[in-house]
């Protein structure tokens, strides 16, 4: 390996720019190259941990030992190893006809960060970062397993962001983890940016309704999955994991099931699901009892939901898009907009909106009810990803149900719930009923 | 046995509330039926006993694979087809059946062909999906409405207006002469375990399957026919029965949640049944769709890709589906049902010899493979 060579041609691909930094070092009979960029590395540890000990060393001879001897050091056995490593903040040392990196990345984004998304009463504040290693950090300083594996991978060809994949080696679900390798040698994007993009990336499906991977930032979701057989995918720069197989209950299932006692769990439970079949169906059986069978609902009830109709010119299918499709674009609009602002969208949304639409006889005030329940039940879902998809789900039942009424809405989620069985997530049924008090005997296989 | 197993024959039970079968079973009851009920369970656990011991021999094999290895061509092609045809009239029996319902009861200002339309196209890409899948769906659709089955049952059993004289007096019918026609329709409501020709895919382990299990189907038998048959007279009385097409949804209007937010019970009832039939044309048709598909090997005819061997299948279903909708009436439905079910009974005891056949040939044929 001669070193010089290599440097020059290093030095050549950054030819017309000025981010490269080359310093020839003599002093004393000893000499050495350094090569790095200034932007990316740490200079004080530069300055402490190799200037410093060059001037100091007595031989040539002693430097090297010590060099080989720091944590942050690396062997480079080709030219275009070297380039990658100088591109990823590593110092280039080229010394006796031999080329070391010595790993001084600065990273001001290491800091962890506090959960925004999956936020918890019990449980730790703490979120994953944006930094790659430190979040292989946290993962590895929580799971104390020799069996965990980390592979490295480089995807996207423009930018180049390192792609952690990890996994138990003796717990993991060996024909996922098969798929997964195999999709993720088969992906050509130019740019990755973010972690959430693999959804899409790792899926065969151009038409793809719900997530096949959970998008989490909690690292107790990261180590909970992990230990049950899961992969999980990291990007450098991204806060965010995907885990995968994934099946729906993962997604109906929040960490604080396991901090709360037995009851309050299965009430929490209980509630989420009784309101994600509330956020589902409760449009459709407005429309079909008020518009198809009114004889269905009790006559009392009935009569008030008619009362409460009086003077509004709609079918109730009209009356239900409308009032869904403002509070979607509320509900689009309050991600978007400044903090400062988006406390006058609610108030204009809610309370203005809510009232004044009553008043001015566009929709019933039961429908006022529906609707926000309906908003706030789709908030229990407590993954983000299943919100959205059971948002548009919600669409496709009204529609079934303004065309056929109950027996409609009724075939329609039954159709759903085929349709959710149907779905693979790497091998994994997406839907399908656990039996987890029979442990690992099954009395029947796979067809 | 494996949960899956029981779901089968339960679904086939539960959901034939809904068919002929009540009806048949009211219209003779003076002529033989109570008699005929009790021989019928014990037909109907023979008939499961036998099936689910002969499938139990070959985990993971279906019937057509079987035969495969058995019987030559020019006895399996015709057989399998003709039972092809058999799950497709089951399941369109149900289908009509369930569409009549709806015009009837619960959306009488919709074409009747939309209704069935609906109906078909909601179910008929399902039975295209693999077996394990059908299970899973079966399993999570089964288990979400079980309370509300558990609910009427309670409810049912309970009321004031369930008089017991009534049951009394129909039983006291015990000494006639069973009827073969009744008897026919109660061996219908043990059916369900014949799914396991193409079921039986699924279950690639030997199962546990003794004394313990047949007591359980034998009590879940009789408690279907017991409660299909009595609870209509007991709410009803046994004169003014006869004047009901659909005794099970007269009976359910009998009920009323006087706190709940739905009054009437039977719309809970129709709603449930709407979805006890959909899991039973469901289960049939999917046999239906694999025996067609093995029979016209379906995934070989290919035009650019794109199967439209499949699309072949669904546009028969449809078409021939909505003909018989449209065509034919209550009173000749319930008709042809009888027949139907006089056929199935008579058909499924004969098939007990293909099947001692089957299970003879096979066994030479692992002495033949042990001793090369």
């Amino acid at each position: 390996m001669v070193s010089t060579e290599s440097l020059s041609w290093i030095v050549s691909q950054f030819k017309d720019t000025k981010e490269l930094t080359q310093k020839e070092l003599e002093f004393e009979n000893k000499k050495m190259t350094v090569l790095y960029i200034k932007s990316l590395i740490d200079q004080e540890l530069f300055q402490q941990y190799i200037v410093n000990p060059f001037f100091e060393m007595k031989t040539e001879e002693q430097f090297r030992v010590y060099l080989t001897a720091l944590p942050q050091f690396q062997e480079v056995q080709s030219k275009e190893e070297g380039l990658f490593y100088v591109m990823e903040g590593n110092i280039l040392v080229a010394l006796q006809e031999n080329l070391y990196a010595i790993d001084f990345k600065l990273a001001k984004n290491s800091d962890v960060n506090s959960t925004s998304v999956e936020t918890t009463i019990h449980g730790s504040e703490l979120a994953l970062s944006d930094n790659l290693m430190t979040n292989v950090n946290i993962i590895r300083s929580f799971y104390h397993q020799p069996s965990l594996i980390i592979e490295y991978y480089l995807k996207g060809e423009v930018n180049k962001p390192k792609v952690a994949l990890i996994y138990d080696q003796e717990k993991v679900k060996k024909k996922a983890l098969e798929i997964i390798k195999e999709k993720l040698q088969q992906i050509d994007k130019q740019i990755i940016t973010e972690t959430p993009q693999f959804n899409n990336f790792l899926n065969d499906k151009r038409f793809s309704l719900f997530p096949q991977m959970i998008l989490t930032e909690r690292p107790d979701r990261v180590v909970y999955n992990l230990a049950g057989g899961k992969v999980v995918l990291l990007v450098d720069g991204s806060p965010q994991s995907m885990i995968a197989p994934a099946v729906f209950f993962d997604f109906m299932t929040t960490m604080e099931d396991n901090y709360h006692t037995l009851f309050i769990s299965y009430y929490l439970k209980m509630l989420r699901y009784f309101g994600i079949f509330v956020c589902i169906l409760l449009p459709g059986i407005y429309i079909g009892a008020a518009s198809f069978s009114p004889e269905v609902i009790r006559t009392e009830l009935m009569l008030t939901i008619a009362g409460s109709r009086m003077g509004v010119p709609f079918t109730s299918f009209v009356e239900v898009l409308f009032m869904l499709f403002f509070m979607e674009l509320l509900l689009e609009a309050s991600i978007r907009l400044p903090k400062a602002i988006s406390a006058t969208a609610a108030t204009v949304g809610g309370l203005i909106l809510g009232t004044a639409v009553t008043e001015a006889a566009l929709a019933s005030n039961i429908m006022v009810i529906i609707v926000s329940a309906v908003a706030i039940s789709t908030f229990v879902i407590p993954v983000n990803e299943m919100a959205f998809a059971i948002r548009i789900v919600r669409l496709f039942l009204i529609v079934i149900a303004s065309i056929f009424g109950l027996a409609g809405l009724t075939l329609g989620l039954l159709c759903l719930i085929m349709y959710l069985v149907n779905q693979s997530s790497f091998g994994e049924p997406f839907l399908r009923v656990y039996n987890y008090g029979k442990g690992d005997k099954k009395s029947e296989g796979q067809a | 046995m494996s949960r899956y197993y029981y779901y089968l024959i339960l679904i086939n039970m539960i959901a034939n509330i809904i068919s002929a079968v009540p009806t048949i079973l009211l219209h003779y009851r003076q002529e033989g039926a109570v008699s005929a009920l009790l021989v019928g369970m014990v037909l109907g656990t023979i008939i499961v006993f036998v099936y689910t011991k002969f499938f139990n021999a070959f985990p993971g094999m279906t019937l057509p694979e079987l035969l495969v290895k058995t019987t030559s061509k020019w006895f399996y092609y015709p057989m399998l087809f003709f039972m092809a045809i058999m799950w497709y009239i089951a399941g369109v029996s149900t289908l009509i059946t369930y569409t009549f319902l709806l015009i009837r009861y619960l959306t009488p200002d919709i074409p009747i062909m939309l209704v069935g339309l609906t109906l078909i196209i909601s179910i008929i890409f399902g039975c295209f999906m693999k077996t394990d899948r059908v299970l899973y769906t079966i399993e999570i659709i089964f288990l979400i409405n079980f309370p509300i089955i558990v609910f009427i049952i309670i409810k049912a059993y309970t009321n004031e207006s369930l008089n017991w004289d009534f049951i009394m007096e129909a039983m006291l019918h015990v000494v006639e002469m069973p009827n073969l026609n009744v008897i026919a329709a109660c061996i219908f409501l043990s059916l369900g375990v014949v799914n396991l020709v193409i079921f039986n895919r699924f279950f690639t382990n030997k199962q546990n399957f003794g004394l313990k299990q047949i007591i359980v189907i034998a009590f879940i038998a009789g408690a279907t026919i017991f409660t299909t048959y009595f609870i209509p007279i007991g709410f009803h009385g046994y004169t003014a029965i006869e004047e009901l097409v659909y005794p099970w949804v007269a009976t359910s209007d009998s009920m009323r949640m006087r706190y709940f937010l739905i009054e009437r019970l039977v719309y809970v009832f129709l709603l449930l049944y709407l979805v006890m039939a959909f899991l039973s044309i469901l289960i049939h048709w999917h046999v239906a769709v694999e025996l067609f598909k093995f029979i016209f090997k379906f995934e070989r005819m290919k035009y650019k890709g794109i199967h439209y061997g499949y699309l072949i299948i669904v546009l028969f279903f449809t078409v021939a589906s909505l003909f018989l909708i449209v065509t034919l009436t209550e009173y000749q439905l319930f008709q042809y049902s009888k027949i139907f079910f006089n056929l199935t009974a008579v058909i499924f005891f004969a098939m007990f010899f293909v099947l001692f056949y089957v299970s003879r040939r096979m066994k030479g044929a692992d002495n033949k493979d042990s001793e090369n």
